[in-house]
């Protein structure tokens, strides 16, 4: 169970800050009477107190607080490169929350982000404006939970029942969710819509425990993804990162063997596969705020900005792990970067 | 280390005398109070003396981020929530000359209230205050709070407040004032191992490997390049739960005359720690 949610069927934040023009939004309000007990502070602006100089990251991560604030425009973004676009090349994404419940040691939210608070925008019917304004001009795909896990986060603030109908109203829209969670709440309420894709973020139980704190465990994350299957959604498998080393490299044919023991290949919808990757920038970053971490010690070949194994390695384990995998599901289901 | 800021000597001398911190005669500009652990300042009143006295005493003692910085002092309230001598953590300090607010983590004292603080660069009267809104009351923490934030991680900058009376600031018994101190020194001291524990929660030192890295490259003419990649695979060692020192150690007595040979033994030095 979730570090965050243990001792109390309640959800638990160290404080919850909120910005003065966000007190009168629905999401607001139901978070202050279900968080009545917690340690309320008025902001001006959510960015006075996210964005402050000297965060330890790690110290606040131990602590987290939730700070509810409206966003300003853009609502939505293109995708960046170092993102799978499944084929789609008006991919877009959005985030309704910075950062995350979880804390995966090779997170790059910890690169890109002066604090570890989860900040969750309560002004939905803006991003479903402008959602709503570019779907009107062409086809989409939109990731709606790169920057963070919305399943994770639903018993806080359950974004998807509020983005269901919308969604499902919106046929030149494709929408991705991406999970590493376990709560199947929204799987077991929903009816399964075309145009929402689940993405089950998988690794071998070693790598979890190695480097995915406080998430659950692979068979759990295998059970929340066969009840979604069971419902109907449209599941995809995401393998990614793969992680490449004398001490790890053993782990992956069990594990895959084991994956498609436990769900049909043939109920999945396809697979996102990809290496360990990270921007210069955000590497170094998270080298200084986690001196204790053997993965941000290791020597990653950098190629346009961005570090990863080197290619003729990621060729070599990719190769690999595809003569497993495709004994499993055809190559053309399987998405690489 | 522990860096306190009282305005007062009023409000320092319990402290003073609870932690035994001698009076450190080398400092002529503060009067500054210490033993090996905590270094106190008396700032005097105002938040531009607080900030000056709290960079004073940051800078002179070198502080990293990990180091702690306390406020401690009396504050006033129109608020009857609360008891005189009655502790507050402040999670909000808002300037009321300038508007602007500050926010303090507060992860230590889960039983002690946390408050928003108002902070004047006057004393406030009852009959200044006319909102309808509790408040408390001080003149110092903003000058804390633009000190701390510049030098230590934000969760180190702490304000902690005394209710000392309620808005009439004048006449004050110093005898019971000092007994506020002294009742609260308990939940202080606390506090002060709440914060240490998290900050030391935090990291692993690598302080000694630096230190043994430095001198072994500096006796093997060592380049910076190389300084740097060894100490990368010393820290790499030590995280794998190996004894890189006794590594190092090994090497200390070695001697290079010639380039080539240096990096023969870098070489060496580097196959061993892996
Ligand atoms: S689940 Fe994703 S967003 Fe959350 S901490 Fe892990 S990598 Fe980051």
């Amino acid at each position: 169970m979730n570090r965050l949610l243990k001792n109390s069927n309640k959800y638990f934040f160290h404080s919850i800050y909120i910005e003065e023009g966000a007190l009168n939004y629905p999401i607001t309000k139901n978070i202050i009477e279900k968080y009545c007990n917690s340690n309320l502070i008025i902001i001006k602006h959510y960015k006075d107190v996210f964005n402050r100089t000297n965060q330890n990251f790690s110290v606040q991560k131990q602590n987290q607080s939730l700070i509810l604030a409206v966003k300003s425009k853009p609502f939505v973004y293109n995708g960046p490169d170092v993102c799978q676009n499944f084929g789609y090349s008006n991919f877009y994404y959005t985030s309704f929350l910075l950062n995350c419940i979880f804390d995966c040691e090779y997170c790059y939210l910890q690169g890109m982000y002066p604090s570890s608070n989860i900040v969750a925008f309560v002004n939905i019917e803006d991003f479903k404006s402008e959602i709503k304004y570019i779907t009107s001009k062409e086809s989409v795909f939109l990731a709606a939970s790169y920057d963070t896990d919305l399943i994770a986060f639903h018993n806080i603030v359950p974004y998807l029942d509020y983005f269901y109908d919308f969604f499902k109203s919106l046929p030149n829209l494709l929408v991705e969710v991406r999970t590493k969670s376990a709560n199947e709440s929204f799987y077991k309420t929903h009816k399964a819509i075309d145009n929402l894709i689940v993405a089950f973020t998988l690794s071998p139980d070693e790598i979890i425990k190695k480097y995915e704190r406080s998430t659950p465990s692979l068979d759990a994350r295998i059970k929340a993804a066969k009840t979604a299957i069971s419902m109907g959604f449209k599941v995809r498998i995401c393998l990614d990162p793969i992680f490449v080393g004398p001490d790890v490299d053993s782990f992956y044919e069990p594990f895959y063997n084991y994956l498609f023991s436990q769900i049909n290949p043939n109920d999945i919808l396809d697979i996102g596969y990809g290496f360990f990757r990270m921007s210069k920038d955000f590497f170094k970053r998270i080298e200084k705020i986690r001196p204790n971490s053997l993965l941000f010690c290791d020597d990653y070949s950098l190629k346009d900005g961005v570090l990863s194994y080197p290619s003729n390695l990621q060729e070599k384990i990719m190769k690999k792990h595809y003569e497993i995998l495709t004994k499993y599901i055809n190559e053309d289901k399987i998405f690489s970067l | 280390m522990v860096f306190i800021v009282t305005a007062l000597m009023l409000e320092a001398s319990p402290l003073i005398e609870y932690f035994s911190l001698k009076k450190d005669m080398k400092i002529n500009n503060y009067q500054v109070y210490k033993n090996s652990d905590i270094a106190l300042v008396i700032s005097g009143v105002g938040k531009i003396k607080s900030a000056m006295a709290a960079i004073y005493l940051l800078s002179t003692f070198k502080s990293k981020k990990e180091d702690i910085l306390i406020n401690i002092g009396f504050c006033g309230t129109n608020s009857l929530k609360y008891a005189l001598g009655e502790l507050i953590a402040i999670n909000k300090v808002k300037d009321m000359d300038t508007g602007k607010d500050y926010y303090p983590d507060v992860y230590f004292g889960k039983n002690i209230p946390k408050e928003t603080l108002c902070c004047s660069s006057k004393p406030i009267f009852k009959e200044d205050y006319k909102e309808d809104k509790d408040m408390l009351f001080d003149m110092e923490s903003v000058g804390i709070m633009e000190a701390g934030q510049k030098f230590l991680y934000t969760h180190n900058t702490v304000i902690l407040k005394i209710i000392s009376d309620f808005l009439t600031p004048k006449d004050l018994d110093k005898e019971m004032l000092k007994d506020y101190i002294k009742n609260n020194i308990p939940y202080i001291v606390e506090i002060i191992d709440e914060l240490k524990n998290l900050n030391d929660s935090s990291k692993i030192s690598f302080e000694e490997e630096e230190r043994a890295v430095n001198l072994l490259c500096e006796s093997l003419n060592f380049t910076e390049a190389m300084k740097k990649m060894l100490f990368k695979e010393v820290k790499k060692s030590k995280l794998k739960g190996l004894e890189p020192l006794n590594i190092l150690n090994d090497f200390s007595c070695r001697e290079v005359k010639i380039k080539k040979e240096g990096k023969r033994v870098f070489e060496q030095i580097i196959e061993k720690l892996k």
